[in-house]
């Protein structure tokens, strides 16, 4: 597996993480009020430790690997970033109107809720990404 | 039946004593994974990536790619 393939897996699998527990968390508050807590301390710690776990990873698979990882992308690994970073950005397009129609219009809809679902299509936007690199790298594309 | 393009690179390594994928990414600046996938077919290179090649075995570039 090349360097940027782990990478990529690295930052998908920190990102389904975040999301996981990002989306409990939304839950508990929104729907099930079940949390008292500060959730913008929660959300961005969650993300802080997530970052930190990412750049921990990354360094251990650059020093696994150190010439590749100081290689810069070339032309293959740029293309396959532009082919998944263009369906990403329909993802984020549709996700966005989405997010801010039923953030307008669902029943006791709030500020926080349209939050929610804004993060929720930045988050669902960079799994379809890097998921979309993922396949690509595994289909030697 | 569709033409592609495709291309003598393995057997050109293996003319310049079994020449490794990694050596020839070096010299013409890509990755490893490159080269594979150019090897295969998978990936069709850019000009420059393909004149490099060519240039690399010494060779034309209708000897390194072709489009049948």
């Amino acid at each position: 597996m090349s360097f940027r393939e782990k990478s990529a897996w690295i930052s998908f699998i920190c990102i389904l993480i975040f999301g996981t527990l990002y989306g409990w968390h939304a839950v508990d508050v929104e729907w099930l009020h079940a949390r008292n807590g500060n959730s913008v301390a929660y959300v961005f710690g969650t993300m802080a430790a997530l970052v930190v776990l990412e750049i921990a990873l990354h360094v251990a698979i650059a020093v696994q690997s150190p010439r590749d990882a100081r290689t810069p992308k070339d032309e293959r690994e740029q293309l396959i970033d532009l082919r998944a970073s263009r369906v990403a950005f329909y993802v984020l397009f549709i996700g966005t109107l989405a997010s801010l129609g039923l953030g307008m219009h669902l029943p006791g809809a709030n500020r926080f809720l349209m939050a929610q679902l804004l993060m929720s299509a930045i988050i669902t936007t960079l799994l379809v990404r890097f998921g979309i690199q993922i396949v690509l790298y595994r289909r030697d594309a | 039946m569709a033409k592609a393009i495709q291309n003598n690179i393995r057997r050109l390594r293996f003319d310049r004593k079994e020449m490794t994928q990694q050596e020839l990414a070096d010299r013409i600046g890509v990755t490893r994974q490159t080269v594979n996938a150019i090897e295969l077919g998978k990936y069709s290179p850019s000009l420059e990536i393909a004149f490099r090649i060519s240039e690399v075995f010494g060779v034309p570039l209708d000897q390194v790619f072709q489009y049948r």
